[in-house]
């Protein structure tokens, strides 16, 4: 069943009263999937395709905001510590002969340039790539032992957005939007905001709906880069806008005067007053200049002087904005950090094959403080009480530098990601790679259960959520996924 | 268990007694089922019978008991996990839906049970969750199969499970044949045609009536936007308004579906179901400049009205056929060029590859999701895991990449290619000369002057530079055992070696030894020699190598050794010949032994070419006559090779194998290319020539008798027409597709198509002209309240127009619309070069821009700026059935975007131009342009008042926001 093309008028919602049923529910024609549970697929109405739905069951959270880091952060330089690296640097990786990588084969173990200390009251070891965010290591939960099912960029971020390493599929906001629509109905319910430098590996794939439909597609904009479209045309008047606005609605009211009851022609004319009020509500947004001195100071945005400085001072206001999208309930927001279109293999994004300390000290400097920034006022509003904060990226990082180059190449048999805010256990570590950080060999967990538990926190069934396409229910974690139960709050 | 997963919903039905024709019942052929696992047990079981070996465990007392403590929770009934018993001794004999058996009878180290309870991995480890089996346990089972693992009443079941040889047929209405209804016998005037009586008689079984026919104004602009997805000009409508002809209806019928517009539009659609794009996806998401002749191939064939099964069979072979840009269709989906030294990537993405070719064909012509049988057996259609393997040995040699599109020359051409040939042919003749004399002056030196004697060291064939998509070496004889190679290389002018599996190439063989990990077909291109890093053939004496490139490359040299690190001299092939492709496909000779000194452990000699037995004198005169030969043959092919598409490159590919979870490193049984087992057998061998498997495929879909191909095809051209196909489901009719709600119907109209000679013109004007498609769009609250959404057709339903066809539309009504048809497409995309590639939305537009949104260059991954919020494709998935999305985006993208904005100046100063300057007249110009009628008073007033007071563009602003323009009722 396709939910927007099949509810023309299916129970109707409008004035007139008029109701029906769609033929296949006389017909019993839905899938007939006997003894299994069957799918859910949420009754959306074509009026308000984003109107607020009830979860499965019970959520520990409301909203998602997850953080993206493009381009593979090297755990081994950040939150997964491994004594023995240091231990046996310049040594061959036992065990590790004739390992092919990515982009070919290894050199020695090499330990992270970054020293590791004790955090916080749970003493976790994180490195001084990112002290920021080592500042609040009681407040997250690590996943330590993520695996991914591919070592390309591509792929990977498809896999971490969507669940697929193919291209179109529909992103996890997407399949959250279309579960739970919004509770903010005068903003867009999934808001992407890409890193200021551009967009990540996999593009707009990562905020698309796929074959969901265009309803549940992230809307793209960030501190610098309005919402396309979305202002009046700088030739049009004021007066002249509100009266063409005005003379549509005229006329498209008088036209369903002939079609009384069209929920498709009603969901129309319902778009533009959305519109309308999204015109207002956007912008005010996106207006950072009320924001105190001492938050933009926390976050690092009135940082300037130099260009790393003013990365970071954009990526700051990046944070910020997604802050002020927490702040009015946006169902999904999803924040990015690195991008391709400046650079590749390292240069704008984290992908450190060759100069990796010279990248990453860039990289750490300009997404540690304004993240932690973010995480920290979150907290101080209250807001993660309602909100799961996902911290990832495409997979992980060698724990060898590549033959004759001075970084790591790509590795996902293990990475870490993290987690804070509602739903999840504060200053926790799950899982673990083997000694030298290559593998993920204990509370061993994939995308798939990573996902499930997202899902699973917002009260969703990952299991039942479902969309028919092309012959196939599908959903998010496709035949796969197991809640990581030891990460939720009890 | 997750939902796509449940028990494979298959009739198994015993032999029928007396035995059944098959010719009766074409498509319930008898077919084995388990074969692998049977064949296995057979063998293992039938000298465990004979031994009898005494038996200190037994089933029933310890092996019994430990399965239902540890497996027969989820391993039991008939709905038992993955469909493998392990409660009844049939089940244990049968194995599950992997095909793999249980275990092996004395060999518990290759039994799956037993690495499946020892095993670590949460993946494969059993059982998945609780405690593991005690060592006790586990040793009992080793111990068990060590001695034979008998059953009771094992011989019996054998016997049943062998004698079932079992029929797998289906009882699915799409896999039964189409037989043609009778038409209902309903006697009302309201009945046009035949297709109106089967919907008249599902409306009476409701109680429902249709409705009145629509206005002429109506329908005249509902048959231009479904047919052209562009609304009528003024003067088309007023022509068929005024017409006082009783065949008005059926003369504008003909009319529309003569238009070379008609073929735009329907193009479009095909190409949704084809997930057509012209650029790569992925991480480098490349453009595919020349992707587009399969494009125009697709709206030339709706406009010609090419016969449907023709049209299948062009697109999976049309290589064989004379339409070489239909095999676009082969390798239009999205295909990642990133490649890594890493095997395990490259072998996925080859797998990603061809599961993007079958499971295209298979939802594109035969409407059945052949991607869910990849790692098992399809747990609701009658396909099993092999068919899906079958059916990927047929593609095993199509690669994506671009081929000379040949086309027939013209009048200029014909004339400089007889030339060329002239001059092509004399050189030819002028080499073989040299070549003679290079040959007698060798046989006259009596070996002094051939070529140094083949070492293990290294190797090295020269020759002039040659095109090439694949290099096949041949081993013919060794001085010892199997043939090894450590490394093969193909250079080009520039040095750098073609053949690197890092760099795309794909190898494949004759055989492998198996067994050491030191000798492995991957290490033969890997860029590492030694012996610790090569080949072995699995044959004495002989075997070959091919390697296929990525791309057509110029290569001049190949370079291949036993062991560069000089340990080893054995295993080293002494008789071998170098071929390569030609465009034709034939394989040519470039180097051999031939011209060597006999290989000789001792000898040492230095390198050189078959040039090098000339005269220095006659050898420049004749890398002269090569050179020029070479030229000759590259404009020819310029000439009649046309240029390079993106139409796929075939190959003679390499053994396929069912792959146990679809896991490339888990090989199982060989299997022959071929269709569904259900269905039939195509006949082909396992190294059937790449071209037949394709050919065979395509005859086998578009059979007459095919029982899905005409059924998918007419629903996809009703789905198209009324917005709901007759089964709801476009791309998928099997078990967990929608149910038709007309069966009659579609059968009644599939066999009307094939009757027609699979006519997609005849089939859509009878739908056309038939009194269903001619209702009103009007609601009526009766009707409504008992099919809302009109799927019984009590009117015709009303619904928003796709992106294409909006934007086609606006620019139609502006006058802007550029007609230019075919060839390169234009951008909506500003294109940034790089590594990879970065597309930024255009908001500044040129009449180039204008052109039909079919030629529009679809990049993957990005959505327009303005109609990429319509529920607009990027190709990266199949896309049968459009979502109909009405979003706050969609109207922002009308309302403020620079497209629409200078639209509607364009339509404005058009308004102008034509209509007058009144607001009146300007008003009702308008209203015929966008809707095809005049204004009614009170929009006439509303109308002239925005005009007044706002101007003209505000007005062309707001009509291109309206419903009626944006809908088709």
């Amino acid at each position: 069943m396709h939910p927007l093309l099949n509810r023309r008028g299916f129970l109707s919602r409008t004035a007139t009263g008029l109701s029906g049923i769609a033929l296949s529910h006389l017909l019993g024609q839905e899938h007939a999937l006997a003894g299994l549970s069957r799918p859910i697929r949420p009754d959306i109405n074509p009026a308000n395709p984003n109107a607020a739905r009830r979860p499965h069951f019970k959520p520990r959270a409301k909203n998602v905001l997850m953080i993206f880091c493009s381009g593979a952060v090297s755990q081994l330089d950040t939150f997964d510590y491994k004594p023995e690296l240091i231990r046996l640097h310049g040594q061959p990786m036992p065990g590790g002969e004739g390992i092919i990588t990515f982009q070919g084969g290894q050199g020695a173990l090499n330990q992270s340039p970054w020293a590791f200390r004790p955090r916080g009251q749970t003493g976790k070891m994180i490195s001084d790539l990112v002290p920021h965010l080592g500042a609040l290591a009681d407040d997250l939960c690590f996943v330590h032992s993520l695996t991914g099912k591919t070592n390309t960029h591509g792929p990977g971020e498809n896999f971490m957005g969507t669940g697929f390493t193919l291209d179109g599929f529909p992103s996890m906001g997407a399949w959250t939007t279309y579960a739970l629509g919004t509770a903010n109905e005068t903003l867009p319910a999934y808001v992407a905001i890409p890193d200021p430098r551009g967009a990540p590996q996999s593009s707009g794939n990562f905020w698309g709906s796929g074959f969901l439909p265009a309803a549940f597609q992230g809307t793209d904009f960030n501190a610098s880069q309005p919402v396309r479209n979305l202002a009046r045309p700088a030739a049009v008047s004021p007066a002249g806008d509100r009266a063409t606005r005005e003379f549509i609605s005229t006329l498209n009211r008088h036209h369903l005067e002939r079609f009384p009851g069209d929920s498709e022609l009603a969901a129309r004319i319902s778009s533009y007053e959305l519109a309308a009020r999204m015109q207002l509500s956007v912008p005010e947004v996106a207006d950072l200049s009320n924001e105190p001195a001492h938050i933009l100071k926390m976050y690092g945005a009135d940082e300037a002087g130099n260009p790393v400085k003013d990365l970071k001072a954009a990526y700051a206001r990046n944070c910020i904005l997604a802050r002020r999208l927490v702040e009015k309930g946006v169902r999904f927001v999803q924040l990015f950090n690195g991008a391709y279109q400046t650079g590749g293999e390292g240069v704008s994004n984290w992908d450190g094959h060759k100069a990796l300390k010279e990248q990453y000290t860039k990289h750490g400097e300009v997404m540690d403080q304004p993240t932690a920034a973010l995480l920290t006022d979150l907290k101080q509003r209250g807001l993660l009480d309602d909100t799961l904060v996902v911290w990832c990226t495409e997979f992980g990082r060698m724990p060898t530098f590549q033959l004759g180059a001075s970084g790591r190449d790509h590795n996902p048999a293990g990475f870490t990601a993290f987690m804070a805010g509602a739903g999840v256990k504060a200053g926790h570590s799950f899982g673990a790679t083997d000694d030298f950080g290559y593998k993920a060999v204990a509370d061993v967990v994939t995308v798939y259960d990573f996902h499930a538990t997202i899902l699973d926190i917002l009260g969703i069934d990952h299991e039942r959520l479902s969309f028919y396409h092309n012959g196939v229910e599908r959903r998010l974690t496709d035949v796969h996924g197991h809640v990581i139960k030891d990460l939720l709050t009890t | 268990m997750s939902l796509p997963c449940s028990p494979l919903n298959l009739t198994r039905q015993p032999p029928a007694a007396g035995g059944e024709s098959i010719a009766q019942k074409p498509w319930s052929v008898a077919v084995r089922q388990v074969a692998l696992g049977l064949a296995l047990l057979a063998s293992g079981t039938t000298a465990v019978g004979a031994a009898g070996p005494a038996a200190d465990v037994s089933y029933e007392q310890d092996i019994r008991p430990l399965l239902e403590t540890h497996c027969v929770e989820c391993h039991s009934g008939d709905d038992a996990k993955h469909d493998l018993r392990l409660d009844t001794v049939t089940g244990l004999l049968k194995g599950g839906e992997s095909g793999d058996p249980v275990f092996i009878p004395k060999d518990p180290a290759s039994s799956q049970i037993i690495s499946r309870v020892t095993s670590s991995d949460p993946h494969l480890q059993m059982p998945p969750k609780g405690e593991r089996l005690p060592a006790a346990a586990v040793d009992l089972l080793k111990r068990w199969i060590s001695n034979g693992a008998m059953l009771p009443g094992e011989a019996a079941a054998r016997a049943a499970l062998a004698a079932q040889e079992e029929k797998i047929t289906t009882d699915h209405w799409s896999f039964q044949p189409v037989k043609r209804p009778p038409e209902p016998v309903i006697n009302d005037p309201w009945i046009r045609g035949s297709i109106d009586g089967f919907v008249l008689k599902s409306l009476q079984e409701k109680a429902l009536t249709p409705s009145a026919a629509a206005d002429r104004r109506t329908l005249i602009r509902r048959l231009f936007l479904l047919m052209h997805g562009m609304p009528p000009t003024p003067e088309e409508v007023e022509s068929f308004v005024t017409d006082p002809h009783p065949d008005a209806w059926s003369q504008r019928v003909d009319q529309v579906l003569a238009s070379p517009h008609y073929g735009e539009r329907w193009a479009r659609h095909w190409l949704d179901v084809v997930r057509y794009a012209d650029s790569n996806g992925y991480e480098t998401n490349r453009e595919r400049k020349t992707a587009w002749p399969y494009r125009d191939y697709v709206i030339d064939a709706f406009n010609k009205d090419k016969p449907y099964d023709q049209f299948i069979r062009e697109q999976l072979a049309g290589d064989a056929l004379g339409e070489d840009a239909a095999t676009g269709f082969l390798v239009a989906g999205p295909h990642d060029i990133v490649k890594s030294p890493d095997i395990n990537l490259s072998l996925m993405q080859r797998e990603d590859e061809l599961a993007d070719m079958v499971n295209t064909t298979g939802t594109a012509f035969m409407g059945l999701t052949m991607g869910c049988a990849r790692c098992h057996n399809h747990k609701f259609d009658p396909i099993l895991q092999k068919d899906y393997y079958s059916m990927q040995a047929v593609f095993a040699g199509v690669t994506h990449g671009e081929r000379p599109l040949r086309k027939t020359p013209d009048a200029s051409a014909t004339a400089e290619l007889a030339g060329l040939e002239a001059t092509a042919s004399g050189l030819e003749r002028e080499l073989s000369v040299h070549r003679q004399h290079a040959e007698r002056a060798r046989e006259a030196a009596a070996g002094g002057k051939l070529r140094p004697p083949v070492n293990a060291l290294l190797n090295v064939e020269e020759f002039a530079p040659v095109e090439t998509t694949a290099v096949r070496f041949t081993i013919l004889a060794t001085n010892s055992a199997e043939p090894c190679l450590d490394e093969l290389e193909i250079m080009d002018d520039a040095g750098r070696n073609l053949a690197l599996a890092g760099s795309g190439a794909v190898v494949t063989t004759s055989g492998s030894l198996g067994g050491n990990a030191f000798h492995r077909l991957e290490h033969v291109n890997d860029g590492q020699p030694g012996n610790g890093r090569s080949w072995i053939a699995d044959t004495p004496g002989q075997g070959w190598v091919q390697v296929d490139l990525p791309a057509k490359s110029k290569m001049q040299r190949i370079v291949w050794s036993r062991d560069r690190e000089g340990k080893y001299k054995d295993r080293l092939a002494t008789d071998y010949r170098i071929e390569t492709t030609a465009a034709t496909g034939e394989w040519i000779l470039l180097a051999s032994s031939r011209d060597r000194v006999k290989f000789d452990p001792d000898s040492t000699a230095d390198p050189d070419g078959w040039l090098g037995d000339l005269t220095e004198e006659e050898a420049t005169t004749a890398r002269r006559v090569q050179t020029g030969l070479a030229a000759a043959r590259q404009r020819i092919t310029q000439l009649s090779g046309g240029t390079p598409a993106w139409l796929g490159v075939f190959s003679q590919p390499g053994k396929t194998h069912r792959l146990y979870r679809g896991d490339p490193l888990q090989k199982r049984e060989v299997v022959a290319p071929g269709g569904l087992t259900v269905l039939g057998s195509l006949g082909l061998s396992k190294d059937e020539p790449e071209q037949r498997r394709r050919l065979r495929l395509a005859e086998w879909i578009a059979q007459p008798g095919h029982p899905l191909t005409a059924r998918v095809m007419v629903n996809r051209l009703w789905h198209y027409i009324f917005g709901h196909g007759l089964a709801d489901t476009p791309s998928d009719l099997g078990v967990n597709g929608a149910r038709p709600s007309h069966p009659e119907l579609l059968d009644w109209l599939a066999d009307e198509f094939v009757r027609s000679g699979w006519s997609v013109k005849h089939l859509q004007r009878l739908i056309l002209l038939s009194a269903t498609f001619q209702q009103s769009s009007l609601p009526r609250a009766e009707a409504q309240t008992v099919d809302s959404e009109a799927r019984l057709l009590w009117r015709f339903p009303p619904r928003r127009l796709e992106a294409e066809a909006i934007r086609d539309s606006m620019l139609a009504v502006s006058g802007a619309l550029n007609p230019a048809a075919g060839g390169p497409g234009f951008y909506l995309m500003e294109v940034e070069e790089e590594n990879v590639m970065h597309y930024h939305v255009k908001e500044k537009f040129t009449a180039a821009e204008f052109r039909r949104m079919v030629y529009q260059t679809r990049i993957r991954q990005t959505t327009d700026g303005v109609f990429g919020s319509f529920d607009c494709p990027d190709g990266s998935q199949v896309m049968p059935r459009r979502s109909r999305s009405n979003t706050a985006l969609q109207a922002l993208n009308l309302f403020n975007s620079p497209f629409v904005l200078q639209q509607a100046g364009l339509l404005a100063d058009r308004l102008q131009a034509e209509a007058g300057t009144t607001p009146e007249q300007q008003v009702e110009t308008a209203f015929s342009l966008f809707y095809g009628r005049p204004p009614d008073d009170f929009e006439r007033r509303q109308s002239a008042a925005l005009i007044q007071a706002e101007g003209l563009p505000a007005f062309c602003r707001a009509l291109y926001n309206t419903s009626e323009f944006l809908f088709v009722f």
